[in-house]
This record gives C-alpha cells, structure tokens and sequence, in this order.
C-alpha cells in the first residue's frame, strides 16, 4: 500500500503490510518465528512497537535503523543460516508525507556543507551529476531517459502514483530544483507499509504460494563517507559489484529485470555502471539506446521506482521483482523472467545487492 | 522547513571558524601519519591516531563540482535562490564545500577558485570565488 495514510502510525502501517504478507504467504502468524523490523525515517517503527501490535513474542526479533529494504532481507538470510529462526516477517511503514518530514534538515547534523546550503538528498547527488556530465560527456536527454522511463512504466501500474505521461520534451522542459537535477530525477516522498515473509526453501515447498528464491547477496559499505577519494562518485559500489556476481556466477546478461533504489536517477546511473550492466561513465548513451524502457532487453524499475510510482526505501522495488517473478504483475508483466537482480544504497555509506530467481537451485 | 542551522555548535570544528576569521585557511593534520582531513572528525581514519593538530593550507582549489539550488529547503534560503554550492578540491587534497561566487562566466568543472573570508550571521566561513 501507497500513497497517503493521514492519521496512521508507522506501526500501523506496517502492521496493515504485515496481515497482507502473512496472508498471502499462506501462512499463520503462529507459525513465524522471527521479526525484522525497518524503522522510518523518523526512526519509529521498531521491533518491540511493531511486534507488540503484531502480539509476538518470537525467538529472533531486530530492528534496522536503514533497512532498505535489501539490508532487511540480507539480515533475514543470514539470521535464518544461523539457525535463529526459520521463518521471518520483515516490516517497513512510512508516514513521511502525511506527517510533512522535513528532507531539507541536514541527515547528520549542521555542517560547513549544511551552512553553506548544500542540504537535501538532490545536492550531493546533483553534484556527483554535474561531475559525470563533466567527466563522461553524459547529455541530459541521456540521463532524461531515466525519469522518462519510469514514468513509461509507471503508467502500466495502477498502484503507480505518478502516471501523467511524461515525454523528453515535458523533461527537459521542466525547471531545474537543484541543478542539473529536475524535479522529476529526484524521488516523490509518500507514504507506505511493506512487509514480506522469509524462510528457507524448504518450508516453502510446503506453501501454497508460489516462493522466490533468493539466489545470493552481497553487501559493501562505503562508510568512510566524505574521507574516501571521488565520495559522491561512490566507487566502492564496485565492491558489492564484484562479490554479488561473484557469490552467485552470474553475470549481467543473465539478469531478465533489474531493480534499483533511487532516491535520485543519479543512483541509478551510478549502478548501472558500477554492477557492469554498461561500462563506467557509458550510462548515458547506454540509457539512450532505450535499454530499460518497456520493451528493452534490461526492464528496469517495472513498476515506476521511487521517481513515479512510490518512496517506499526501495521496498517496493523488491515487491515488484518478487509479483514479475510469480507472474503476477498485470499489464506490465514481463515474458517469463527468471531472474531478478535488486540493488539498492544507503547513500554515500552502503551498497546492498539481492539476486532472485524462478528456481531453487540457481546461485548459490 | 527548517532553519539553517550554525555548523559552529561542532566543537570539533571550531579551531576552522577562529582561523577564517582570522582570513586563513586550516584542516586537521594528523601528527602520527601526516594524512591531512576535511571535514574534521576527533581521529584519523587512515590510522587511528587521536593526535591532531590544525594546520593552514593554500585557500586555492579547483572545482570539484557545483549545483546551483533553485528551490529553497528551508526558509532562510528563500531570498538566496538561485545560489550555487561548489565542492572544491583543494590544493593539499581534502575536499571542502561552500558558496561559488557566481563570475563573468558560469563556472565549470575543473575550474581554479579562491576562498574568500566572510562573516555571515556572526559566523566566519569560507566562500568561493573564480580564480
Ligand atoms: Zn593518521
């Protein structure tokens, strides 16, 4: 669920998610024996408020200050290969807009950059931009396909929030908000509650539904922030890049739908090429080939992202891969994709990247 | 929306704040392995060390890259747009952001700026300006 939810708490968004996921999962809540719980962005949300609604008391239960969603997952995963528990939900609520959170607020208190006015999401990642369009050449209409293509998405999404159609003339029309980013670069800000449940192959073989198969993760943080060379530029999301393929013998070519938190279209960019789905600084004319618009051999984003359909932390991109994999994802339902490729960031200090598939036995 | 807040309420930068009212430059110097650092932090993140000391750097770089903001996120910004905040590399080697001048031309990556020493709202800051 998306959009606004005047008047809810997060708990009780996340909750609302929780009944849906559990339901869906064919599944009771007896039978679950762990909690993960992702904060919001106030940083409500957590394991004791979200599992005392829920009325669990469960061996394994943990809250993640940011669970994007993928840094939830992985947690999952590795409780679950340490034998901490078998079967776990994973909740997310946001009532950022609704309760009007102020994003403009320095995320790690005042500083020279904050004084100086360099606030808000759009800054940094306007300036990791201007340096790749400097560096690289990238045009942009390059970049533009982004926010065009989510939008061309978007409008086969009935949950999409934003599905005006939005064509490279109305983009680059648009008035720059924090140059050389537009207003429709940068994420919308909704509410919304998310909850999956995880838990080994062989429970699920059980279940009526049909399971997603995670077929390997990796992780890299980048937490030395403002003290790595070229920061904005995000270099150690090559790390991640190397272990996720690494860890799964998979290469890009293998990857029939790709998902990538983005906060901004610059995080996509940054990805695309970091992961090797194009080379470095060779986003901008692999986007204008129209690789990831419908149609396109690399669908990306299927259901909007956070730049059309909702600001969920990335969590509907991962509900997103899982409804493509199952085949359950309507107009915009993609030819019988079997893998699905999800990254995602906390932004200039870690990378997370998930793998799915169709089948049980592929990666790791 | 909120306000602008004064970056001075960091302790551990006050030692920048004294010295650019004074119309110098300074970063954190690290006494065990000479790594120079901006933004300050109470250690060293090449080694660990604690023993820091401050010391002044040419108030020259080149521009990293720029943004010029054309939407206000707070109030005290509102009479400022459009206002452009570089990311300039200095010199020495950190990294140290603040407000461009805009010049006769608009600027570009790669381009050497000056700081410039200025008191806004009692506070002594760094700005930019084109060489
Ligand atoms: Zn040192």
């Amino acid at each position: 669920m998306q959009g606004e939810l005047p008047g809810q708490s997060v708990e009780e968004i996340a909750v609302d998610a929780a009944i849906n996921a559990v339901e869906d999962s064919g599944l009771t809540f007896a039978d679950l024996d762990g909690l993960i719980a992702c904060k919001s962005v106030q940083g409500n949300g957590n394991d004791v408020t979200v599992g005392q609604l829920l009325g669990l008391n469960l061996p394994y239960v943990q809250s993640l200050d940011y669970g994007t969603c993928n840094f939830s997952l992985h947690l999952a995963v590795a409780a679950i290969g340490a034998g901490l528990c078998n079967t776990v939900l994973l909740t997310y609520g946001a009532n950022a807009r609704s309760r009007k959170f102020d994003f403009g607020r320095p995320m790690y208190g005042a500083d020279m950059a904050s004084a100086a006015g360099l606030v808000h999401i759009a800054g940094r990642a306007g300036l990791a931009l201007q340096r790749h369009k400097a560096i690289y050449g990238t045009t942009d209409e390059q970049f533009g396909m982004l926010a065009v293509g989510q939008r061309e998405w978007a409008r086969k999404n009935p949950n999409a929030i934003f599905r005006k159609p939005l064509s490279m003339d109305d983009y680059l029309a648009e008035k720059y908000m924090v140059e050389p980013l537009r207003r429709s670069d940068v994420t919308m800000i909704s509410d919304g509650g998310v909850a999956f449940v995880v838990t080994t192959a062989e429970r699920a073989a059980d279940l009526p539904t049909k399971p997603v198969y995670i077929s390997g993760i990796a992780e890299h943080a980048g937490v030395r922030g403002e003290h790595n060379p070229e920061n904005l530029m995000r270099p150690w999301l090559k790390d991640a890049a190397r272990d996720i393929w690494a860890n799964t013998g998979m290469g890009p070519a293998d990857i029939d739908a790709l998902y990538i938190q983005d906060p901004t279209a610059l995080w996509t960019l940054q990805m695309l090429e970091y992961y090797g789905f194009c080379d470095l600084g060779e986003g901008g004319p692999f986007l204008a080939e129209g690789h990831t618009l419908p149609g396109g051999d690399l669908p990306l984003n299927t259901h909007g992202g956070q730049l059309s359909e909702s600001y969920t932390w990335g969590w509907m991109h991962l509900v997103e891969a899982v409804r493509q994999l199952r085949g359950q994802a309507g107009e915009r339902q993609l030819e019988a994709p079997e893998t699905a490729m999800y990254l995602s960031s906390h932004g200039f200090v870690k990378a997370a990247a998930s793998i799915l598939s169709t089948n049980a036995s592929v990666g790791s | 929306m909120s306000e602008s807040p004064s970056p001075v309420d960091h302790p551990v930068a006050e030692p920048f704040f004294q010295a650019a009212a004074e119309g110098r430059l300074v970063v954190q110097h690290c006494n065990s392995c000479d790594a120079l650092r901006w933004p300050p932090l109470s250690g060293c993140p090449e080694c660990r060390s604690r023993d820091t000391t401050w010391v002044e750097v040419a108030p020259a770089g080149t521009i990293w890259s720029f943004v010029v903001y054309h939407r206000a996120f707070s109030r005290s910004l509102k009479d400022q747009i459009p206002y452009t905040v570089a990311m300039v590399q200095l010199d020495e080697g950190p990294y140290l952001v603040g407000r461009l001048v805009e010049g006769k031309k608009p600027p570009k990556v790669g381009d050497r700026v000056d700081a410039e020493f200025l008191e806004v709202g009692g506070v002594s800051t760094v700005r930019w300006r084109i060489a």
